[in-house]
């Protein structure tokens, strides 16, 4: 059965990691919030795995689902 | 340190906010719900205001149709209605009461019939039958054609218009033509009988299942004891009346309760379990009639009031009903609900243990300010309730953090980094110690400055300072815990003092260091009206509205004393509505500002709203936000020592000052050195990057860190279309990014974003 992704950003190249010269992927990521999981697609340093959040995610859905959960 | 998250949503304790008989008691408080005046005292209980109200919005048909539901012969009742109502209508005091028989008599007239209700019930298998006439038994007929039983009527009349022509000769012939018409659908049969005998009910009673006989036939049948409550006669087994002249109102009021018992006794119930409330009643509901002028009742220019007359007549009515609370309340106004109802609510979200907690923000969108405890006749008390559910949520783990981490990170910062604590250099313990807030440290640390000098040098006996929070935060956040250790590192720091009297500055710091053990506490107003003003002090020179702060609610002497000092300095101060004690809270209270800054800014838009003036304030978080508000608003400390806090400061800047004022004090008073504020690199800010950083409660201490994060890792990536680069670190519960550029030894920052949640690789 194929993964389920609740969010998926494709870098298209667009970003760098600084700290290994390298573009970010599209790559593996979890966000964790009390307790709760969700396994999204972001861009991700192919080396030493920093994962970019960008502004947008962070103030929409996953503000959104946060006020969710701080609710439960 | 960061304080603890809760660790999930997973978790389940259970705990009552209240118990059912506390809840119960504190419901019973809130009249919003009880019946208007004119509603108890009708034993019909006809809804008087909703039906005054649809009339004078022009709404005839709404009007009948409420009116339609206290009776099946509504221009008969209109006709002959005693309006006990007239007597108890609160218009009667100044004026004249409102004319509710003939607005009954206009709705009857002007309404008409909307919807099908009862176009689909089926008809009832059981029947009834009527012996006799008159009123009583008119109105009888017409309850049970309602209920659909299929209904003979024995009597001396061969049809309806006859029948309520002769039990209503009061009504013209028009109101019984109407009446009659809506009997017609019914499943009624008149039998005409020349005379009613004692034989013919025997032979004909067996017949029918519910059996109902005028009061006058009973008395030929040979009378019998009647329970007036289920107006039935168990020795005949008949329904009936006691009396038969008692009135129009009696006789339908009768009818109904009738009604009731026939329908119960044909299901085989008894007749006399859950019945509900029946008939007038006193009502406990307040109405405030301050400011409403009499005025005479209109007059029908032709006996019976046009659409017009009646429109303007029920345009008189005030529409009793108790809204103390809310009016003040913009929190109350935010939610659209009475205490009573958020009540219930708030302690059915505390209760419930898994889902969606809808209440949550309510509850902590209240300023805990009490103004509606003052306004309300009854004292109801939203602080509590809210205060409570706070707590048993932080006690069940269902309390989240988002809400008031930032509150208690500043509450935390004040009581550590910007702490101070010393006695008067000169002195080891004090006879005083001043406690001037925390927010005034981070709003006018100029004027704290100058106060603590004032105090020291014109007080003996050792006037030590104490630079902290006095643990409202935490109190107001629910936390005991956090509000324990508070009280705490006050006590102890007190102890070291020598137990100095306490002068606080802010009349909330007063209220709780005033709850503590053997704390003896004043306010810096009390001192200054004692000595006297210091030189320069100098009030407005255009008239000012006070505000008062919800601090010193229940406090008059502390009210009264900031007024003497404003005018002693020469303010001239208007008096506002909500002004002393029922004053409203302008949004920082309660920490509706960080949890909910809408409701807050409402609150604030309220305050600020009672006067076009500018507003002398008390306290320092009245004074920061209703400036925010764009209102000139001045502490009476600026004014005593004629410093100006000038505008508002960012969440930055209030933390700042507070650490500034600490150093400079340690600097000039007690010649301690401090280590330097500066993090070794530049940061300037986009103006719209410190925008979204106050809207967002990010610190510019939190760049700070994100930035020596990225110089120490080196962790960061860039975005290839605009260059910028963009760092992040988790601070405590939070992780903090920033997007900037770099600028020689700095940075220009360009924006500045946070989330709770925690992001990992898989």
């Amino acid at each position: 059965m194929a993964d389920k992704n609740y969010y998926t950003i494709d870098p298209e190249g667009k970003l760098k990691c600084l700290k290994c010269g390298v573009p970010l992927v599209k790559g593996k990521a979890k966000f964790m919030y009390l307790d709760n999981g969700f396994p999204v697609e972001l861009p991700v340093c192919p080396v030493c795995g920093f994962v970019y959040v960008p502004e947008e995610l962070a103030l929409g859905k996953v503000l959104s689902v946060e006020k969710a959960l701080e609710d439960k | 340190m960061a304080i603890e998250e809760r660790a999930s949503t997973h978790v389940y304790h259970q705990k009552r906010m209240l118990s059912k008989e506390e809840l119960d008691e504190l419901e019973a408080r809130c009249v919003h719900d009880e019946p208007p005046y004119c509603s108890a005292a009708c034993p019909l209980r006809l809804d008087g205001r909703a039906m005054t109200a649809a009339l004078a919005g022009g709404d005839f048909d709404g009007a009948l149709a409420l009116y339609g539901k206290i009776t099946p012969l509504p221009h008969i009742l209109a006709s002959g209605c005693e309006a006990p109502c007239r007597d108890k209508c609160r218009l009667g005091e100044p004026g004249e009461s409102i004319n509710m028989p003939a607005l009954e008599r206009a709705a009857a007239c002007f309404g008409n019939k909307t919807g099908g209700a009862g176009m689909l019930r089926l008809k009832k298998k059981k029947t009834a039958a009527v012996f006799g006439s008159g009123i009583f038994a008119a109105f009888y007929i017409g309850e049970i054609a309602r209920k659909v039983y299929p209904l003979t009527v024995y009597s001396g009349f061969e049809n309806a218009e006859d029948f309520l022509a002769a039990a209503a000769p009061f009504a013209d012939g028009e109101c019984i033509r109407r009446d009659a018409e809506s009997l017609a659908d019914a499943d009624v049969t008149f039998r005409r009988t020349e005379r009613m005998t004692p034989e013919l009910f025997t032979a004909e009673r067996g017949k029918h299942d519910i059996v109902c006989v005028s009061p006058d036939f009973l008395k030929e049948l040979g009378g019998g004891e009647v329970n007036e409550a289920l107006m039935l006669c168990e020795e005949l087994g008949v329904i009936t009346a006691p009396e038969a002249r008692r009135g129009v109102l009696d006789a339908a009021f009768g009818a109904r309760k009738a009604a009731l018992t026939s329908d119960r006794l044909a299901q085989g119930l008894s007749p006399d379990n859950t019945r509900g409330e029946e008939g007038s009643a006193e009502t406990r509901l307040y109405t405030d009639m301050t400011g409403v002028e009499g005025s005479k009742a209109v007059t029908a220019a032709d006996g019976l009031y046009t659409k017009e007359e009646a429109v303007r007549e029920a345009g008189r009515c005030i529409q009793c009903r108790c809204e103390e609370c809310i009016k003040g309340c913009a929190y109350l106004q935010h939610y659209g609900k009475y205490p009573k109802k958020l009540t219930r609510e708030i302690y059915n979200n505390v209760n419930i243990i898994m889902g969606d907690h809808m209440m949550n923000k309510p509850i902590n969108a209240c300023a805990l300010c009490s103004q509606c405890s003052v306004v309300c006749p009854n004292g109801y008390d939203m602080a509590d309730i809210c205060l409570r559910a706070r707590r048993t949520m932080v006690d069940t783990d269902k309390m989240p953090l988002a809400p008031h981490e930032f509150a208690l990170n500043d509450m935390e910062f004040s009581n550590t980094e910007a702490f101070l604590c010393r006695p008067q250099p000169g002195f080891e313990k004090c006879r005083y110690v001043f406690f001037p807030g925390c927010q005034a440290a981070a709003i006018a640390p100029e004027t704290v400055e100058r106060a603590y000098s004032d105090l020291a040098s014109r007080l003996s006996g050792g006037v030590a300072l104490l630079l902290g929070c006095c643990g409202a935060i935490a109190q107001w956040s629910g936390r005991e815990s956090i509000y324990n250790d508070t009280v705490k590192l006050l006590d102890d720091s007190l102890v070291r003092l020598g137990n100095p009297e306490i002068i606080a500055g802010c009349p909330t710091c007063a209220k709780m260091l005033s709850g503590q053990e053997n704390a003896r506490v004043t306010g810096i107003w009390d001192v200054l009206d004692d000595i006297g003003l210091p030189a320069g002090a100098r009030g407005l020179d255009v008239p000012a509205a006070m505000h008062d702060s919800c601090g010193a609610r229940g406090d008059g002497h502390t009210q009264s004393v900031i007024r003497r000092l404003a005018e002693k300095m020469g303010c001239k101060l208007i008096e506002t509505e909500y002004s002393w004690d029922s004053s409203p809270c302008c949004g920082y209270g309660g920490l509706v500002q960080y949890a909910n800054p809408q409701v807050a800014r409402e609150m604030a838009q309220t305050c600020v709203s009672r006067a076009q003036t500018p507003y002398i304030t008390y306290c320092m978080a009245c004074r920061d936000r209703l400036a925010r508000e764009g209102r000139e608003s001045r502490h009476i400390l600026e004014l005593a020592y004629g410093a100006d806090a000038g505008s508002p400061p960012d969440i930055s800047e209030k933390r700042y000052n507070r650490l500034s004022l600490k150093k400079r004090l340690l600097n000039n008073i007690w010649r301690e050195t401090t280590p330097d504020m500066d993090c070794g690199f530049d940061i300037s800010y986009l103006p719209e990057a410190k925008a979204a950083m106050d809207e967002r409660m990010i610190l510019e201490s939190d760049v700070t860190s994100v930035l020596e994060y990225v110089r120490e890792t080196g962790e960061a990536v860039q975005d290839c279309d605009t260059g910028l680069v963009i760092a992040r670190r988790r601070l405590g519960n939070v992780t903090f990014w920033v997007k900037y550029e770099e600028r020689g030894n700095g940075y220009l920052v360009h924006s500045a974003y946070s989330h709770r949640m925690n992001v990992q690789t898989r």
